[in-house]
């Protein structure tokens, strides 16, 4: 299956994309989300322990499963107001 | 009154959206870019933003804050984009009976703002810029449609 994951803040920058699409196994939860990034965007990886997920806007834990066509943006640590 | 924008934001709309007959008291809370951050001269900030969920989050924030305190209403206006110095980047208006509700709930408010909101800013300065890492929001245990925790 694959899943629409949206890039933010530092992560954007150093992808050069807003978007990219992951082809995962049927049933692949965040952590192996996780997992398939850090091989495909290896730069992303020093990001990971920090970065938290969400689905349809809403933060979603590490076991979260995931379905076709899910969009998940990944959210590093958030630092909004002045 | 909620929303993610790139335009300057106006305090007026806000607070005449917050504004109640029962309501004594409206506070407002206004961010501001500062000139520097740990001692470093900052030029201006750049606001990134998911902008459907950063609205969907602060009206969450609205609700909690109604839940909790005695208030009568809650809105929330969040600038994106390139912000100058001395501009607003964060306008947070709450009504109550009132002003010690009033200045608590907004104080509250803009807590929760900065801890769950997915925006964030870069600090460009002289010589580099830098994304700033503040809050990791917190992430439920366990969301529907997922397998129950093994116990």
């Amino acid at each position: 299956m694959t899943v629409n994951v949206r890039l933010f803040a530092g992560l954007h920058d150093l992808v050069g994309k807003r978007d990219i699409v992951l082809d995962l196994p049927d049933g692949a939860t965040i952590a192996q989300l996780r997992h398939r990034l850090a091989e495909e965007y290896p730069i992303v990886e020093a990001f990971l322990s920090t970065l938290v997920c969400a689905v349809d806007e809403e933060y979603v834990p590490s076991e979260h499963v995931l379905a076709q066509g899910d969009n998940v943006a990944l959210i590093p640590p958030v630092s909004g107001g002045a | 009154m909620f929303a993610v924008i790139p335009d300057p934001l106006d305090p007026a709309p806000l607070v005449q959206a917050v504004r109640r007959d029962e309501a004594g008291a409206v506070a407002l809370f206004y961010g501001v870019v500062r000139n520097e951050n740990l001692g470093r001269a900052v030029r201006y900030l750049e606001y990134d933003a998911y902008p459907e969920m950063a609205i969907k989050k602060l009206r969450e924030v609205a609700d909690e804050v109604q839940a909790q305190f005695d208030v009568t209403a809650v809105g929330a206006l969040h600038r994106i984009g390139r912000l100058e110095i001395g501009e607003t980047s964060l306008l947070v208006a709450v009504s109550a009976p009132h002003r010690r509700e009033a200045f608590e709930a907004c104080h509250y408010a803009v807590d929760r703002i900065k801890q769950v909101v997915p925006i964030w800013k870069k600090e460009v300065w002289d010589d580099g810029a830098e994304w700033i890492e503040g809050h990791i929001p917190e992430v439920p245990e366990h969301t529907a449609g997922d397998p129950a925790p093994a116990t």
